[in-house]
């Protein structure tokens, strides 16, 4: 292991999702240097996994790959995938951060994203890309409009039989590649470090995540994506097309039980995107949404609520108690209904889970930033400046700071980019 | 037509995307590949399953560099998400960005069409663009110098906020604000939810930093007068606001007296515009929930006014010298109205958004009332509690907690306000009959002293600013941004940016969010002292122009065309010249020209026609 | 080449800044229409002269929709400059002797599907019922073409 270089910059942003790009983009845009890191083989985060995008209906593709595209290419931006951030400190006007890139089998100089080495491998794993509905190889790039398109092997699939090596035209699989360290000093840092999903597993009412035919909405994203795992619409127990899907919401949040009692604020929006785009696929099928309140709060959000409702997706005041299987991968759901009969079970042939957001990255050991209750990074001044955290030159921005849709992690990058810039333009006043 | 200019490309690159299906599951893309490689001129034509993808513009890329094209037509989806994406990859092949035309055969062809007839209008389309790619020519973006400048349309949070940054950011600033007062709404309010900072000390503390800041200058009571320029050079007119009828006035004005003098005028230079000219705290009709005909109904701004002049002591709220022993805040008014069941306005319009903020303001005031004075009791009623945002659902609990009493209404049957009459629901002055959903649809009446209307929030008046400045406005009449997600603060007008409310309802933070993303944007603009704009301009061609001057009588601009002398070979004439900055681009010379010497670059009346010659020719077909 | 011209070419001049984007959202929503409709982007429809028209006319194009953004065109003035300049080609469209009916000014919206949808539709009648232009035609320069074609604008309000 090599104690590794130091690259400086004028900014670093943690996290190419979205919020990171925007931020990255803005602040290059003025002449700043910025560094990217980001903890995934790909920069674009969640958008580029999602299909289409509420309330215009874009496909999630198309509007993200420019961004990326344009960020990748940027003269001012330099970016690292595949990086764990090991610490990331500040001292005076100076932020530290110390990285370990993560060794991905291949070497990314030598890698021209030909994808032979895919295709020679003999190893079938199911496709995390995917929601796991398809397979793909043990080495692979890992979608097709990642950026870099640079191949990287799964060490626990795969059996070094060799093949990839041999086939590589350029020699840049490297079985005994290691972790290699290096470190970005910057004059100040945004935090854009995005979100996750709780996962079905640990929640008994919904069946521990072992019911068939009950999936979450990031894996309906896939299903509903242009380039998914089936091109159509099915489910994923027998390939069956459903008649009818239900969607249940607050599967993870509002509840103080399930550890998430804030809300998580756009699942609304895609379960309504969704149920949309199913309807649209599936014109015959009967869709449900079980819900406790509709939060379609933003520009034109509540114009396409009441388009779904008028395009006749039902939608059900009530709180899911709990999901049981039935034979034939019927699923059961048992609800309280708020209007009508009181206690209540309907079955369907698919459910969609809108579980819970959570941070994705948690500052502790690693940065002196604080979090609230919620486990989100902390913000100093939530009117004036919601991009401030209580660490001087280090800004927040996106689902970093509490869930947020991309509309309004877009604005609010931009925010945390005039704020940095700011800050620089302060320190180099100073000297 | 001469045309002695233009030599035809016969190097044009054909690049033709399957969009993951989007595109390649209607348009047998193959096809459109092999046929439209056989069109004369065509070079090469490639498939990709994402063009825009890195290996799909490597190909292009790869191409450009080996010389086998010259000309670049990508067939993919519509323009807007990536024509500046493909015009960017060929500028890093170090090639001219504009020898470069895209084919829609996505929203135009595949979303609409399948089959053979889909396969056929792609093949159409993509020949068309070849015919236009042939014609194309490199151009150079118009350098502008631009000023290091931002005027800032109105002083409220959301205003104040972007001329802070800018400025801090060592940019000069004007802040325009037509009222006597910076801090807008927000001074209006007393806590901002969920926080609970006073509004107060937030507007206190901007409006120091931009009436201390040098680089700020605030200019209050005044309005836009005249507005004129192009981006890095706009030149604002401003004027006083005049208390009386006197705006637009000489000599005497019945019942106010003689105009004195001219009220002055006064010309901004400045290099980008932001608007935040804030929203309109919507009016109930009178009747509306008994609003203006039954006392003790008022809307949340009255309300949150004469709260914060009650005394804080006593079991129950006095307001007004008034015992208020019940209150029932109504939630959605003048939000989420759907046609059929609400009322129109004047103007045949309904405000079919959500208001985004009020659900947080009511709750907090509910909070305030139960939290203060145990002896009041409060009644929510409301159609979705929308708590979304960091400590709104924390806002929720504790109003649960602290007693409010929550009742469901839907859209279809609102809650009936009517005088009260002594009977079952008491001494009230106010009854109120809602049917409620928490309790299986049962009606429900109870006496209240106030009612409290939640009201949301409407565009601005802003119509004479939106005439003047030719700007965007969507159907729920709040400003328009190019893009929600691509440029969300960006207008279709260069250099003019939206912050805040202007654009839709926002709360605070999220005003403060969009005045900072603006601000970035406008800081990005101007920083480097100049803009490049867009080289799709008027040309003259010489050897054509008789000097007719037909040409300046159409220009829709000012200043855009002039004539002049020049040495030809037959000696002095006179001809048309263009000056670049101050042209549109929009063609209306073209149109005039009898000799056709004048031409839109880019954009030339020549492409369009080959473009037509390509559409009703037949196309060599593989099959 | 005569089977394929029974369907009749539409050349639509479609707004950069209104009525294109308007034909994307009505491919967003999935709505079909005629396959025989070209779409082109223009800045401003007020750069194409008479001829113009008339050569696509002369070309095979049976039916020609300036698709504009009526009066919220981005240039002042330029609506009034395409507007008259429509009405000579109205003009000459009649001493040729073809039906005006096959040339449309109209304003469309970047959401305007319906009456993007109900332009299309409407000049496509037309050209069937017209077939390929040609001089002297039956319906050309009679009272009913002369209203029934004039410019609309199908705005639609909000």
């Amino acid at each position: 292991m090599t104690s590794g270089r130091t690259i400086t910059c004028d900014a670093l942003v943690v996290g190419g999702g979205i919020a990171g790009l925007q931020a990255a983009l803005d602040l290059a845009d003025q002449g700043f240097s910025v560094v990217i890191i980001e903890s995934d083989l790909s920069i674009g985060g969640k958008m580029i996994r999602l299909s289409k995008v509420f309330p215009t209906l874009d496909c999630s593709s198309c509007i993200t790959t420019p961004k990326m595209a344009s960020a990748a290419h940027h003269d001012n931006i330099t970016i690292f995938t595949w990086c764990e951030l090991q610490s990331l400190e500040r001292d005076n006007t100076t932020v530290t951060a110390r990285v370990t890139a993560r060794p991905r089998y291949v070497d990314e100089e030598k890698c021209i994203g030909c994808r032979k080495c895919e295709y020679a491998c003999p190893v079938l794993v199911p496709d995390p890309e995917q929601g796991g509905f398809s397979g793909t190889k043990a080495i692979r790039i890992p979608f097709s409009n990642a950026i870099p398109q640079v191949a990287a092997l799964d060490p626990e699939h795969c059996m070094l039989c060799g093949r990839c090596a041999r086939a590589c035209p350029t020699g840049a699989v490297d079985y005994l590649q290691q972790p290699r360290q290096f470190t970005v000093t910057a004059r100040t840092a945004v935090l854009a470090t995005g979100f996750e999903m709780t996962s079905p597993g640990d929640r008994p009412q919904y069946g521990n995540g072992t019911i068939a035919n009950v999936i979450t909405a990031l894996q309906m994203e896939r299903i509903l994506a242009p380039h998914g795992p089936y091109n159509r619409v099915l489910r994923p127990m027998d390939g069956m097309e459903p008649d009818s899907i239900a969607f249940v919401q607050c599967a993870g949040s509002r509840d103080l039980s399930m550890g998430v009692p804030y809300c998580s604020r756009f699942c609304c929006m895609y379960a309504i995107k969704q149920a949309m785009l199913l309807s649209g696929a599936l014109p015959l099928a009967d869709i449900v949404i079980y819900y406790m309140d509709i939060r379609a709060f933003g520009k034109g959000y509540e114009q396409f609520y009441q388009t779904a409702k008028a395009m006749g997706i039902q939608f059900v005041k009530g709180k899911v108690a709990r999901l049981q299987g039935l034979e034939g991968g019927t699923v059961a759901v048992h609800y309280e209904a708020q209007e009508g009969e009181g206690v209540s079970v309907d079955n369907h042939d698919l459910v969609v889970l809108s579980m819970g957001v959570v941070p994705h990255w948690s500052p502790e050991g690693i940065c002196r930033v604080s979090t609230g209750a919620d486990r989100f990074i902390r913000t100093v001044r939530p009117s004036l400046s919601p991009v401030r955290t209580d660490l001087e030159g280090v800004f927040v921005a996106g689902a970093a700071s509490g869930p947020k849709d991309i509309v309004d992690t877009i604005a609010e990058a931009g925010a945390a980019a005039m704020a940095a810039s700011n800050y620089l333009a302060a320190v180099r006043q100073q000297g | 037509m001469s045309g002695s200019r233009q030599r035809k490309s016969d190097r044009v690159g054909v690049y033709i995307c399957h969009c993951g299906g989007n595109i390649s599951d209607h348009v047998d893309v193959e096809k459109v590949r092999a046929d439209v490689e056989r069109i004369p001129g065509v070079a090469v034509a490639r498939t990709n399953m994402f063009m825009c993808s890195d290996p799909g513009q490597e190909l292009i890329i790869e191409d450009l560099r080996q010389g086998i094209v010259d000309r670049v037509v990508v067939a993919s989806c519509a323009p807007s998400l990536h024509e500046a994406t493909f015009r960017s990859a060929i500028a890093r092949a170090g090639a001219n960005p504009y020898i470069y035309e895209h084919a829609n055969i996505r929203e135009h062809v595949s979303w609409v069409l399948h089959g053979d007839k889909a396969t056929a209008k792609a093949e159409k389309l993509v020949a068309a663009a070849v015919g236009k790619a042939r014609l194309l020519e490199p151009l150079d973006p118009i350098h502008v110098e631009a000023r290091r400048h931002v005027t800032v349309i109105g002083a409220g949070i959301a205003g104040m906020t972007a001329a802070r940054l800018l400025a801090d950011r060592g940019l000069e600033v004007v802040l325009i604000e037509k009222s006597p007062y910076l801090g807008g709404h927000a001074a209006r309010l007393d806590r901002v939810a969920p926080t609970g900072e006073r509004a107060a000390d937030l507007v206190s503390e901007l409006a120091e930093a931009v009436l201390e800041h040098a680089a700020v200058t605030v200019m209050t009571s005044t309005r836009l007068a005249g507005f004129d320029g192009y981006v890095g050079n706009y030149d604002l007119r401003v004027r006083p606001v005049l208390a009386g009828p006197a705006e637009d006035r000489n000599g005497y004005v019945p019942f106010h007296g003689v105009v004195g003098g001219n009220p002055p005028e006064l010309t901004i230079k400045t290099g980008a515009v932001i608007l935040a000219t804030g929203f309109r705290s919507y009016r109930p009709r009178r009747g509306e929930y008994g609003y203006g005909d039954l006392a003790g109904v008022v809307t949340l701004p009255e309300f949150i006014r004469l709260f914060s002049a009650a005394e804080r002591s006593g079991d129950c709220l006095v307001l007004d010298g008034r015992t208020i022993r019940s209150v029932a805040m109504i939630h959605c008014v003048g939000s989420r109205q759907i046609p059929g069941i609400h009322e129109e306005d004047g103007d045949g319009r309904l405000n079919e958004y959500c208001s985004r903020t009020c659900c947080s303001a009511v709750l907090h005031a509910a909070c305030r009332i139960r939290e203060l004075f145990a002896g009041t009791r409060v009644h929510d009623l409301y159609r979705d509690i929308r708590t979304y945002g960091r400590g709104q659902e924390e806002l929720y609990e504790r109003a649960s907690k602290s007693g409010v009493l929550f009742h469901r209404f839907t859209a279809e049957a609102p809650p009936l306000v009517e005088p009260g009459d002594g009977g079952e629901t008491g001494d009230f002055p106010l009854r109120l009959t809602v049917r409620d959903g928490l309790t299986f649809g049962e009606e429900v009446r109870m006496g209240v002293d106030l009612v409290v209307l939640a009201t949301g929030m409407e565009a601005g008046d802003i119509d004479e600013l939106v005439a003047m400045m030719k700007l965007p406005v969507g159907t729920d009449r709040f400003l328009q941004e190019v893009h929600p997600k691509l440029a969300p603060v960006e207008t279709s007008v260069a250099g003019v940016f939206l912050a805040g409310t202007a654009q839709a309802p926002m709360t605070i933070g999220e005003a403060c969010n969009g005045a900072a993303a603006a601000a970035v944007k406008a800081a990005s603009l101007l920083g480097r002292g100049y803009v490049e704009l867009d080289p799709f301009v008027a040309d003259v061609d010489p050897a054509l122009c008789r000097g007719t001057g037909d040409c300046l009588q159409a220009c829709l601009a000012d200043g855009a065309l002039e004539m002049v002398e020049v040495e030809t070979e037959e000696g002095a004439a006179r001809q048309a010249r263009v000056i670049a900055a101050r042209c549109l681009g929009c063609g209306a010379c073209v149109a005039v020209c009898p000799t056709g010497a004048i031409d839109l670059k880019g954009w030339s009346l020549k492409q369009y026609e080959a473009m037509v010659d390509m559409i009703v020719a037949d196309i060599p077909d593989n099959a | 080449m005569a089977c394929r011209d029974v369907e009749g070419k539409i050349l639509i001049l479609a707004t950069e800044s209104c009525a294109y984007p308007g034909a994307d959202s009505v491919g967003q929503a999935h709505s079909g229409y005629p396959a025989n409709t070209y779409i082109l982007r223009v800045r401003a429809p007020v750069m194409f002269p008479e001829h113009f028209y008339l050569d696509c006319f002369a070309k095979g194009i049976s039916g020609i929709i300036v698709m504009s953004c009526g009066e919220e065109c981005p240039w002042e003035g330029a609506y009034k400059a395409l507007a008259d300049r429509i009405d000579r080609v109205y003009r000459m469209m009649r001493e040729q002797g073809l039906d005006i009916r096959r040339l449309r000014l109209t304003a469309i919206c970047t959401v305007c599907n319906r009456a993007f949808l109900k332009e299309v539709n409407q000049m496509n009648e037309i050209v069937q019922e017209l077939g390929p232009p040609r001089a002297q035609e039956a319906g050309a320069g009679d009272a009913c073409a002369e209203d029934g074609a004039g410019q609309g604008n199908n705005q639609e309000s909000p």
